[in-house]
């Protein structure tokens, strides 16, 4: 009986360790899976990395120049950030004012620049005065049923009447030169920007003062460039969109924050350590690395026969436009019809039945190959609609319909995520389905929407076959001028220097251009990082 | 929920006055640029005047759209570049589609000015052209020697007889090993690499390699077809007992790549690939290279006139044959490449083949 007892006893403590090793095993080959998938990635990127920034020919000399300027007083900083919270949110705070500023100021340049700054202008120009007048109107009267849906209308109304002026209105403002443009586009809006919310915080008076330093600021940049002999339009333009920020966010922060100020050195820290790097390199003569992802890389055109000529600025502006165009296109219609499936739709009958048909299909286009979105876009902007082709309308909308599905599957996501308790909340106080809508349901979905919308960009970016058979430019010199004139992007230009006969573009700019095409995906997926990040604090 | 509404709502206004904001902006704008705005635009002349005139200069714009062969491609973009330079507001448009495809998706639907391709334009293309109201106008603007490569180990091969590759190429006899087409080589069998169909080099082999076939294909099916010289290369490299043509230009650059093969024809002292051999007509896989422009185009456009007589000029150059590859234009072809456009400007140009 004894012996009957331990043996199954015996038993199932084997049973129970087999029991153990199973589950150990099951854990062990996740972590295999994990790690495939990872080293593949690093390995990938390491394998590109390597090929752009040659990093072999630069002699130790230059790693340690950097590593003392700019890899070490950032780590410091980095490591001292890190555990007093109030200064790492400063920090991240003046690295998004910073940078996010001068990126979006050089991004807003090459744009304006390449459609023509006086085009720009007129268009904004017209679209801004008739909802200006109905707000001014807005706050003179009580009756305001009418104001809400009037501003879009109107803005509608003004691209309409800016489009039957132009040819009697592009004269006139053809004379003006073309930094007046910018400061009429950059300028004044940054400047009222910082008018508004230096008044919201500390009265009317005070914002109105900020913004006009902002404005004279601008002003002052202008002439003292014109004095000295440069181009006063980039300037202007930097000024209002990268130095009126950074200098916002750090006077704020000085002023406001004491404990978290010694965070708005963090941005300063990196670019000081670059520039102090670049200047002991430069100063001593230290072996740079051979690398092709170079200034010329991003402000020059194509060059096929030399490669340390060939650069690809007209492609990425070229990228930029299309996509940008594409969210005008795209970004409406799916948020629209996201919230017409989520929260409109019938939910029983034949109504719900064809709405559930519709979520259905929708979800199966999000995983539609995107050569036949290519081959839909040939059919749709060239044969039927007789489009030029590759224009900048045909490839915008083109991979807007890509993009369409996964803009109404994310936005779908977002609004489903917000608890039904609010929208039970507010209509138990009497507020309307659109009331409701408004005022709760919108701004909780924000930030699911923007992180949905801002990757599908993101892919966008990124998309070559659909633009290749809708026959979109390898190589032009000059980026798109209009929505009608013919369009580029840089991944077809990686895609056809990939074929040069040359090694050193195969093996040296098309991993640089690469890499340039993964930055500029990489800041978008941050964009959408931050967001969330400033939307979901408050959850 | 009741802070989360709060939220919300504050969230809303603050986008609000965001909107708000930027429409005051604008407005501002306006009184600004009424009011004060001369002031300013004074001030704003005085400092560019040269600005607002040399717009509407005598000066060449308009587009330019390129499309067609690979191989042509880079002289294209060389040409065009520096055209683009000296006038910067002529805007080009290249895209590589192959001889075939670009006729096919972009010259004949009346989309491009310029069509690229290693052969002469086919019989059914010429007709399509016409059909759409196209006069295709010839330019032979330049030569290439097809090179026929094998892997660098191959040591049992450094020439080939036309007669060899076509009997390897040849789908009515299809050899599966090397020893089937001469003893003295291995029994190894063939991995075989070449341009895909749309290519205007696949058409030339084509037609001068392999010729007339028994059966219903034109080659035997059982190659890797590819648009890319650089995965013909590859795939060339990666096997001893491979074989692949490629355009001349593309075994230049890449000389350590692969082994290129010396061709024999009809009994005669092998040549090796060069490009005095094929200006010379010795080698016998010299093909020539053209574009052909859209003459309906090239009398309306004054810019496509200047851009198609700087091309014709400019293809003697010897960059063509240093940088690029190819052998460049002989004197006469310039000539007679002028005379087509002058033909062509005045629209009496008729393609003859």
């Amino acid at each position: 009986m004894a012996t009957e007892e331990t043996g199954d006893q015996l038993g199932q403590t084997t049973r129970l360790r087999l029991q153990k090793l199973k589950g150990q095993l099951f854990e062990v080959s996740l972590v295999a899976a994990t790690l495939v998938g990872i080293l593949a990635l690093l390995v990938l990127f390491a394998y590109i990395s390597v090929d752009a920034f040659r990093p072999g020919a630069a002699s130790p000399v230059w790693f340690l120049a950097y590593f003392g300027t700019l890899v070490a007083p950032m780590a410091a900083f980095t490591l001292y950030a890190r555990r007093k919270p109030a200064v790492q949110e400063t920090n991240a705070r003046a690295f998004a004012a910073v940078f996010g500023g001068l990126l979006l100021s050089v991004v807003m340049y090459a744009v304006i620049d390449s459609l023509s700054p006086y085009d720009v202008f007129t268009y904004v120009f017209f679209a801004s005065i008739p909802p200006a007048l109905v707000l001014t109107y807005d706050r003179t009267t009580d009756d305001r049923t009418y104001t809400g849906p009037a501003i879009p209308v109107s803005i509608i109304v003004g691209l309409g009447v800016a489009a039957v002026l132009y040819d009697f209105v592009r004269g006139p403002i053809g004379i003006a030169a073309e930094w007046i443009m910018y400061f009429g586009l950059v300028t004044v809006p940054a400047a009222l920007l910082v008018a508004r919310l230096t008044a919201s915080r500390r009265g009317r008076r005070t914002g109105a003062i900020a913004g006009g330093a902002v404005a004279a600021g601008g002003l002052a940049v202008a002439l003292a460039s014109i004095v000295a002999g440069i181009d006063a339009s980039l300037p202007v333009v930097l000024f209002s969109g990268s130095v009126v920020p950074t200098s916002y966010v750090v006077w704020r922060s000085v002023r406001t924050n004491p404990e978290g100020r010694v965070g708005v050195v963090g941005p300063f820290v990196l670019i000081g350590g670059t520039l102090l790097g670049a200047s002991l390199v430069e100063g001593f003569g230290i072996d740079n690395p051979d690398t092709f992802l170079t200034p010329n890389l991003l402000l020059q055109s194509w060059d096929g026969l030399t490669a340390s000529n060939a650069g690809v600025y007209p492609q990425i502006v070229g990228s930029i436009v299309v996509v940008g165009f594409m969210a005008v296109l795209a970004f409406p219609v799916g948020i629209g019809a996201a919230i017409y499936l989520e929260e409109y739709a019938p939910s029983s009958g034949w109504g719900g039945r064809l709405a559930t048909l519709l979520e259905v299909n929708i979800s199966n286009l999000a995983g539609v190959p995107s050569v036949v979105y290519g081959l839909l876009g040939l059919a749709l902007f060239r044969r039927t609609l007789g489009f030029g082709t590759g224009i900048v309308v045909s490839a915008a909308g083109t991979l807007g319909l890509l993009i369409l599905p996964i803009v109404i599957v994310s936005t779908q996501e977002a609004l489903r995520s917000v608890p039904d308790d609010l929208r039970q909340g507010s209509y138990g106080m009497g507020a309307s389905r659109w009331q409701t809508l408004r005022e709760v349901v919108l701004p909780e979905a924000i930030p699911g929407t923007l992180t949905g919308t801002i990757l599908a960009l993101a892919r966008a970016i990124g998309e070559t076959a659909p633009l290749v058979i809708i026959a979109v430019a390898t190589t032009t010199y000059s980026p798109p001028s209009g929505l009608f004139s013919s369009a580029t992007a840089l991944p077809l230009q990686i895609f056809a220097a990939s074929a040069n006969a040359k090694p050193e573009f195969r093996h040296g700019v098309v991993p640089a251009a690469a890499v340039v095409l993964l930055v500029l995906m990489l800041l978008m997926n941050a964009t959408a990082i931050v967001i969330r990040n400033k939307y979901g604090r408050g959850n | 929920m009741a802070p989360s509404q709060f939220d919300g709502i504050t969230r809303r206004n603050a986008i609000k006055a965001l909107g708000g904001a930027g429409a005051f902006a604008m407005a501002g704008c306006t009184s600004d640029d009424g009011n004060g705005g001369n002031g300013n635009g004074g001030n704003g002349n005085g400092g560019n005047g040269n600005g607002g005139n040399g717009d509407g200069g005598g000066s060449l714009s308009g587009d330019i759209r390129i499309s067609g062969s690979s191989t042509v491609y880079p002289v294209a973009q060389e040409v065009s570049r520096q055209f683009a330079q000296n006038n910067p507001d002529v805007s080009f448009n290249l895209t590589r589609d192959g001889s075939g495809g670009g006729f096919e998706n972009v010259f004949i639907p009346g989309d491009s000015d310029i069509n690229n391709a290693s052969r002469p334009i086919g019989d059914d293309e010429l007709q399509r052209c016409r059909d759409n109201g196209i006069e295709p106008v010839e330019f032979f603007i330049a030569q290439d020697a097809l090179t026929v490569v094998v892997n660098n180990d191959a040591d049992f091969i450094d020439s080939i007889s036309l007669e060899d590759l076509a009997t390897i190429w040849s789908p009515d006899t299809m050899p599966e090993t090397w020893a089937e087409v001469n003893s003295d080589w291995p029994d190894e069998p063939f991995d075989l690499y070449g341009p895909a169909s749309t290519s205007g080099t696949y058409d030339y082999f084509i037609e001068t390699v392999v010729g007339e076939t028994e059966s219903d294909q034109e080659i035997r099916g059982d190659f890797e077809g590819t648009e890319e010289d650089d995965l013909i290369a590859q795939g060339v490299a990666g096997n001893e007992y491979a074989l692949g043509y490629l355009p001349f230009a593309y075994y230049t650059n890449n000389p350590d790549t692969v082994k290129a093969l010396s061709l024999s024809e009809s009994g005669g002292d092998p040549v090796e690939p060069s490009l005095e051999g094929a200006q010379s007509g010795n080698y016998p896989l010299a093909r020539p290279l053209f574009f052909y422009g859209h003459m309906g185009k090239i009398q309306e456009k004054d810019h496509l006139q200047a851009f198609l007589e700087f091309y014709i000029n400019e293809a003697d150059e010897d960059y063509i044959a240093e940088d690029i590859g190819y052998v460049p234009a002989s004197d006469q072809m310039v000539e007679d490449n002028l005379t087509a456009l002058e033909e062509a400007i005045a629209g009496e140009y008729e393609y003859s083949a």
